[in-house]
């Protein structure tokens, strides 16, 4: 059993190190503000260009109506899943070793869906009028049609962009406190009516221990919903290749999949840049890794299920689109079952790699990229190759669409670099909640065993 | 009237809670301020059960109820005959009832949680900026002045560093 650094066992000193994040910035963090600023403004102005122009400057075109746009939106929401879920099952679940996780996930999720969800409004052909989607009394007597997928999906993704960002509120919540008493000026004033007058009291933590567990319940079958209502806007259409049962627990293993890889590759980043070695230790990322062993294994479970139902069938249609996937993105498809499959269960077997920060790093990268690859190979294919042959066509993505999907990636990265600005990227009492357990220490034999809590 | 006595340790706080509460204080007048939670026990004893979790559950169903009127209504009062389809498509508004009743789960949940635990609270109250840094605070709400002064003794004698007040400087 490792014990947390000596230093580290004061609240203010581990104080001060987990709330390092939100110091004075450096000329580096400026340097890199500003160019991830400069992207996210070139991806609004090719926006802006698109809306003035119309959508003849995509590249989308009959038959592939659903291009990059909805790659990115289906990679979003997926990404957005790990966060806020894998933080409520390892907080149900009682996993220490979650703690230094639980924030900088949940903030993942919470910039993830904000980007994800904006690409549908992108993809609208007249997106002024986005509000049309939105159910309320009008002079023309417009009402939405709820049987379609697409009201669905925003009733899904509203309830989790809110459900995760009042969950990541409520862990923030004494962290916030701590930040308020340690800050000065207009820092702490900010800091101090979000932290809403908490002080700590036996109530307080006793309450906010049971509405934390309330929320993890309520935010996993969320979770769950939204990635099958996202898989539901392919499976209930009649496209081959989308029409498929599988799809939505599909979905939501991909999108774990790529949400763990995720949290692995923000640790890794935080962790070299705010110097949190101390805290997050070589035993959370062979832990994560281990997570994403799991979920990897079960994606290529249900891909293989996928494929050989549709290769034993031998539909034509079904398997034209198959085949056309291969033939023409033969590329794509190996750098897929390579990311997604091959690369993590071979090398996540052994501890070695799992705890070798480099190594996660090229693997959870890697499984990224092959997950977006997924979903492109989703949504391209099988509009290319429908049910009418004479209609059959190809799809490339324009520099309007590929600029505003950098401004997208840039822009996440632009908003968590600020919320580890101006608050805890660590969450701060959950960590010291667990050094303040392992004080309670016995001797057993020949070793010190924790008498409250074992870390792993 | 609140007093707030600061501790090195937790053994010394709890140590005056129980001079404390031998000295006469009732046990619901005292409680602790930490930074990180203490099982019940260890500190303070006998917390009240919480209600919050009624707002989740009364959320929930005015979300499901919101939800299936929203979505059967719509249909109801705008109806789309598609074959001979029922008018109220049961499956789309089985999803929409389902998400509106999680939405006003967590709202009712997070609304809860805040007016159980009294907040925002603006309140002036007694404070310590360390007890952030670990120190332990046992706080003590006086109804009038007549026992500050044993409640002060007992604090200072159980090891407390110093005892802060809400009263304005």
């Amino acid at each position: 059993m490792s014990t947390p650094a000596e230093p580290h066992r004061d609240g203010a000193a581990a104080n001060a190190a987990m709330l390092s994040s939100t110091g004075p910035a450096t000329w580096r963090w400026y340097l890199l503000a500003l160019l991830l600023g400069t992207v996210v403004t070139g991806g609004l102005t090719a926006f802006s260009y698109q809306v003035m122009t119309g959508m003849v400057v995509t590249g989308i075109n009959r038959p592939v109506m659903w291009g990059i746009y909805i790659v990115n939106f289906v990679f979003w929401v997926g990404l957005s899943h790990s966060g806020t879920m894998v933080s409520a099952i390892l907080r149900l679940s009682q996993a220490n070793w979650r703690r230094p996780i639980l924030r900088g996930a949940e903030a993942m999720t919470v910039f993830s869906i904000m980007v994800g969800g904006l690409f549908p409004l992108i993809h609208l052909g007249r997106n002024w009028v986005f509000y049309y989607i939105i159910p309320y009394p009008s002079q023309y007597g417009l009402w939405p049609n709820f049987r379609s997928p697409l009201l669905w999906d925003m009733m899904a993704i509203t309830t989790y962009i809110i459900g995760s960002s009042l969950f990541l509120y409520l862990g923030l919540l004494p962290d916030l406190a701590v930040a308020r008493d340690r800050a000065a000026g207009w820092r702490r004033l900010a800091l101090a009516m979000l932290a809403l007058g908490w002080r700590g009291t036996a109530q307080q933590w006793q309450t906010f221990g049971r509405a934390s567990t309330v929320m993890a319940c309520l935010i996993i079958p969320v979770a769950v919903s939204v990635h099958s209502i996202v898989a539901w806007d392919f499976a209930v259409t009649l496209v081959p290749g989308w029409h498929s049962t599988i799809f939505p627990p599909y979905f939501v293993i991909g999108a774990i999949t790529s949400g763990v890889a995720a949290v692995i590759t923000l640790m890794i980043i935080i962790r070299k840049a705010f110097h949190l070695e101390a805290f997050l230790t070589p035993l959370h990322f062979d832990n994560l890794a281990k997570l994403l062993l799991i979920v990897t294994a079960l994606w290529s479970y249900f891909y293989f299920a996928e494929v050989f139902t549709t290769w034993y069938g031998h539909q034509p249609i079904e398997w034209e689109v198959f085949s056309f996937s291969a033939g023409h993105y033969p590329l794509l498809l190996m750098i897929m079952l390579l990311g997604n499959s091959v690369v993590p269960l071979t090398c996540l077997l052994w501890r070695r790699v799992r705890r070798s920060i480099p190594a996660l790093l090229i693997i959870s990268l890697l499984v990224n990229v092959a997950m977006f690859i997924e979903r492109f190979l989703i949504v391209v294919p099988s509009l290319s190759h429908k049910n009418v042959p004479f209609l059959w066509g190809s799809y490339r993505p324009s520099w309007v669409e590929l600029t505003v999907m950098a401004a997208a990636f840039c822009g996440f990265a632009l908003l968590y670099m600020l919320f580890a600005k101006f608050f805890p990227i660590m969450a701060i009492t959950d960590v010291r909640e667990e050094h303040e357990a392992l004080r309670g220490e016995t001797v057993r034999g020949r070793t010190r065993l924790s008498t409250l809590i074992d870390e792993e | 009237m609140e007093l707030l006595g600061v501790f090195t340790n937790i053994e010394q706080a709890a140590t005056a809670v129980e001079q404390l509460v031998r000295a006469g204080c009732p046990e619901e007048t005292i409680t602790s301020v930490t930074s990180v939670p203490y099982p019940p026990g260890v500190l303070i004893r006998g917390q009240r059960r919480g209600w919050f979790h009624r707002l989740t559950v009364g959320g929930a169903l005015l979300g499901a109820a919101g939800g299936f009127a929203l979505a059967a209504g719509t249909a109801w009062i705008y109806p789309v005959q598609t074959g001979d389809k029922p008018i109220i498509a049961l499956f789309p508004t089985g999803i929409i009832a389902y998400e509106g009743m999680m939405l006003c789960a967590l709202l009712g949940t997070m609304a809860g949680m805040l007016l159980e635990m009294g907040l925002p609270d603006l309140r002036r109250r007694a404070r310590d900026p360390e007890i952030a840094d670990g120190l332990i605070g046992i706080a003590v709400t006086l109804a009038d002045e007549t026992r500050r002064r044993t409640v002060e003794q007992t604090l200072l004698a159980a090891g407390a560093l110093r005892i802060r007040t809400d009263e304005a400087p």
